[in-house]
Formats: structure tokens, sequence, C-alpha cells
């Protein structure tokens, strides 16, 4: 395993520069490298077996693949395959399919690393390969977009790079085992970059207008796996040190109050998914237990619901309100919304009732509020109205990509068929009714317009001095 | 002597974080943003010399005694200097491309005219 390990880490940075080199190729290889990572991903899940390696003496490289990985390397395998099938068709150079499998191999290089230098490495690359696929088109916004997204995530590093210095000055050594001897202020550095990569609370706020500004196929990575690498360190972080699993509970809640009130009040589609990733990151930053599957199940529905909400005719609600959508959109639509909201029989259902469960009390409290927000916010999809025939046929590589997602989201059900006892049934029956009863009788009320203003640049970069602040602070904390 | 070569690597670090925030101008706030990452860089460079000053490059002359500089931090900051600099090229052509429909390249103009 050991071996295949470091084949399987090398084999997409090797493919995606060949695929530059055979440019007739692009796609078959950009699926195969998606698939062996699939299959890499469910033998770490189902073997159980833990993979630590450290490369090149006690300075190297260190990794570390286990069950938790692999739920994270199967979501980004299965959403690359989708998002590769969707693209078939599309006039995407060999260009866009490299930089889809170099993204691709960075973030499962995050899933396995256990360095903070290597998880450096790896986030610079996830930036820089996310910026190309954001500014593909060449349009001016495009171009804006990705500036912003790239400006903010390498300032974080900055501090995240100082942060590493201070265990490295502690320890002697960059693995994440030393961070139980780092020094406060180390802790805040680092939480600070990881925090606005991974779109946690305020330092998320960059989140909605990049995810909803890309195009269609880079919406669907951008949110159903690369925010994920913000969290996932954290995590493994929690699982190490119990110490600081406090800071991060606090912040998994308010992440998800913060982004399911932005998704209530949004009125365009897309935007109001963007704004849920940032409170279902919340969820996945909750508690560790459940970490891997729910961004297992939220990135296969995220990218489902960006690839089916980029091909409606409209991007705001109040039109599609007014035209009808097809039966067949509308059902894919719904499929995805009711996994987000925790609806049984899909594998939101497991992830969510799984993480409750492993959540401390008064943050269980918090994170119930927030899934009632989310039922109400994916009540805004399920009650748009549809019609029965046909109005345009769509590619039948677009329904491929859907059907692999929505499957999985069924099959996912699988890892978690323990959660399926009457008490949770009745309990994530019962929050989403509340939510769509809230949103029957308030919906038509809840179309506060939020200022733009904490957007801007200059707002998301002062944010950071903020949260560093904040940290510090509660760092303190005995 | 340590100590305040901190403090100006911090000095560094934090004015050119008010750089990126205060700075209008798109290509100041890159700037700005290459200051802050020198001061990261120096960080690192004094936390190799905390082992002491010499180059590590071990010589048979001279025994063990030698305080050698570590060079971990010096091995790894390398890596960070290269992708600190791709990333800055990589704005710069954004900003280049960005210049010809907004030539003073301020930031709030380009941001009105690219926020929906």
């Amino acid at each position: 395993m050991n071996s295949l390990t470091i084949a399987w880490i090398a084999l997409p940075l090797f493919v995606g520069f060949s695929i530059y080199l055979l440019p007739k190729l692009d796609r078959y290889l950009a699926i195969a490298v998606a698939t062996t990572s699939a299959a890499y991903g469910l033998a770490l899940i189902l073997g159980s077996n833990v993979v630590a390696l450290q490369l090149m003496d006690s300075f190297g490289v260190t990794l570390l693949a286990d069950q938790l990985s692999g739920y994270f390397i199967l979501g980004n395998a299965l959403v690359t395959t989708a998002v590769v099938l969707y693209c078939w068709k599309q006039a995407k150079s060999a260009f866009f399919f490299t930089q889809m499998i170099v993204l691709h191999g960075s973030v499962n290089a995050v899933f396995i690393c256990a360095d903070f230098i290597s998880l450096y490495v790896a986030l610079e690359v996830i930036g820089i390969a996310a910026f190309l696929l954001i500014a593909y088109p060449r349009t001016d916004r495009s171009i804006w977009v990705g500036l912003r997204y790239l400006f903010v995530s390498n300032t974080a590093m900055l501090f995240y790079l100082m942060g590493a210095a201070l265990v490295y000055q502690a320890n002697g050594s960059f693995a994440y085992v030393g961070l139980q001897q780092a020094p406060t202020d180390a802790i805040a550095l680092l939480f600070l970059g990881l925090f606005t990569k991974g779109g946690i609370f305020v330092s998320g706020l960059w989140l909605p207008l990049t995810h909803s500004e890309s195009e269609t196929p880079v919406s669907a990575l951008l949110s159903g796996v690369v925010v994920n690498t913000g969290v996932f360190p954290l995590v493994r972080f929690a699982l190490l040190f119990e110490e600081i699993q406090p800071i991060l509970q606090f912040f998994s809640v308010a992440t998800a109050l913060l982004g399911v009130g932005y998704a209530i009040l949004a009125r365009d589609t897309k935007r109001t998914l963007a704004a849920s990733t940032i409170s279902q990151l919340g969820f996945v930053l909750a508690a560790p237990a459940g970490a891997g599957l729910y961004a297992l199940s939220h990135g296969l529905a995220k990218a489902a619901l960006f690839l089916t909400a980029g091909n409606l005719p409209s991007r705001s609600f109040q039109a599609l309100r007014q035209t009808p959508m097809q039966l067949s959109m509308w059902a894919t639509l719904a499929a995805a919304s009711l996994s987000l909201a925790g609806f049984p029989l899909i594998a939101g259902f497991g992830a969510k009732t799984l993480t409750l469960k492993s959540s401390v009390p008064w943050q269980a409290n918090g994170l119930t509020i927030a899934a009632i927000g989310t039922a109400i916010v994916f009540s805004k999809f399920l009650f748009l109205p549809f019609v029965k025939e046909p109005a345009q046929k769509k590619s039948p590589n677009f329904w491929l990509a859907i059907g692999l997602l929505l499957g999985s989201l069924i099959l996912a059900n699988g890892f978690s068929l323990e959660t399926y006892t009457l008490a949770n049934i009745l309990k994530a029956l019962f929050v989403i009714g509340v939510g769509w009863s809230i949103y029957g009788l308030l919906g038509q009320y809840l179309t506060l317009k939020l200022p733009r203003a904490v957007e801007q640049l200059e707002h998301l970069l002062g944010v950071m001095s903020l949260m560093l602040v904040i940290l510090f602070g509660a760092g303190l904390l005995p | 002597m340590s100590s305040v070569l901190e403090a100006c690597i911090f000095a560094t670090v934090m004015g050119g974080f008010f750089g990126i925030i205060l700075k209008k101008n798109l290509m100041m706030k890159i700037l700005s943003m290459d200051v802050m990452s020198t001061g990261v860089i120096a960080f690192y460079v004094l936390v190799a010399s905390h082992s002491g000053l010499f180059t590590p490059i071990l010589e048979d002359t001279e025994g063990s005694s030698v305080a050698y500089a570590d060079p971990v931090p010096q091995a790894v900051i390398l890596t960070a200097i290269v992708i600190g600099f791709s990333i800055q090229a990589l704005m710069l052509v954004g900003v280049m491309k960005l210049s010809r429909d907004h030539p003073t390249l301020e930031i709030s103009e380009i941001e009105k005219s690219n926020t929906p």
C-alpha cells in the first residue's frame, strides 16, 4: 500500500502535464486519473488500513492516509469525474483539463499530508490551479474574480507560513504532531490561513462571489471539493488534540448559522448555493466523527445542484417562479436539495445524523437551528414550479454526470446504515417539516437585501486582522 | 540583537499587510504583498539562525563545535519563495489584462464594474 500511495499521489501531476503533450487524449486521461482516485479512496474506506509514511528522514514529507482521508478522496474523485463528463462535449481546451487534473492531484495531496509545509505547497498549488480555472473564460469579470480569490488566499497563506515557522521553532519539525507544543500565536496564525482557505465564519465571505460568478463546472469543483481542503486539516488537528476542539466547535456553529443566514436572503440560485456551502462547511467542521461522510455527501449534492442550476433558463428565483422548468431538471434539483436538507434515503441524512449525534449538546442545538435554516434554503428550490412536457433536450453527458452524482449519493447510504432508526428518521422529518412551514409562512417576506460592502476586497483582507485577534484571544482562554 | 531583528521583521510584515489593505491601486497592493512575503521569508531566515550563523556545509578541518545555521527552514522557504514568485507573476498578468479597460487600476473602479 505504501508504494501504491506514492504512485497514486504522483499520478495526477504526471498525467496533468502529459495532457498538454497529448491534447487529443485530454478527456480520457482526466477520467482515468479520477477513476484511479475513486478506487484508492474506496480502498481506504473499506480496507480501514492506515498508511503512515515518513519520506526522507525526520525532516522530510509526512503522509497519513486513513478512513477519514478516504471519504474526502472519494468525494474529490466522484465530483471530478462528474465535471469531466459534463465538459466532455464542450469546447474546452487541453489547458482546462490540465488545470483540472493538477487541481485534483493537489486536493488529494492535502487529504493525505501530515506536515505543515506539504500542506502549504498543496494549498498554494490549489490556489494557482483554481485561479486559472476561474479565469479560463478570459473575460474582465472572470479575471477580477480570480485575482480577488488569489489575493485573499495568498495573503492568508502568508500568515499561515508564519505560524508554520513558529511551530518549527518550538519543535524542530513541521509535522502536525508539533502543534501540541506550539505557542498560541502559532495556532492563531495557522488557523487564520486555514479558515480563509476553507471559508469558515467571516473569513469565508470571499466565497459567495467567487463560487457564484465562476463557470458552472468550475463552481461545482470549487464548492464540491476545493473548499474542503481548508477544513480537512482542521478536522485532523481536532482528532490529534482535544484541547483545540472547543475553538473549532464554536466556529463550526457560527459558520453554519452565518452561511444559512446569507443563503436564505439570497435571491440568485448560484449565490444561494455558494452561501449554503459556507454553512455546510460549518457542519463538516462540527464533529470529526461525521466529517468524512458529511464532506462526501455535501460535495456530491452541491456539485449536482451547481451543474443543474447552471442549465436553468435564469439565475433569479423571481424569474424561475414565473416560468416553470422541465420535470427532469426539477427532479434533479429536488433530490440534491433533499439530501442537503437531511431527508432519509439519501446520504445527507446519515451524514447529518452522525454529525449531530457526535457533537456536544450546546453545539447540537445550534446545528439543529442551522439544519432548519438549511431546510428553508432548499425549499426555495424544492417549491419551484415545473411542467411535464420536455421543452428542450439536454445532452446525454449532462445526465451521465448528474446520474453519477445522484447515484453515488444513494449508494453512500451504505456507509451509515446504523443511523436508520425510527427516532432519527422522525427527528430529520421534523426538522425538514419545521423548515418548510417557516418557508410557507414567511417565504415571501424573506427579501431583505444584504449590503455587499463586506465582500469588497479591502474588507475581506481587513477581516483577517480581526479574525487573528479573535483567534488569539480564544487561544488564551483556559 | 535577535529581538531587534525580530521586531524589524514583524514591522515589515505588518507594513506589507497594511499596504495591501490601504493602498488604492491594484498594482501597489500586489507590491505590498511582496513586501509582506519578504518579511515572512526573513522570519524563516531568522528562525534558521537561532542555532548559529555558519553556512551549513560540513568540512573535515573543523570539529562538530561549529554553530551551524539550521538548513531546514532555509530549504523550506526556498519553496515558498518560488511559489510566491509564480503567484506574483500570475497576478501581474491578470493586472495587465484588466488595465486595458481600467487604465488607472483603481480597485474601487474595477470592483464597481465587475460586481453583479
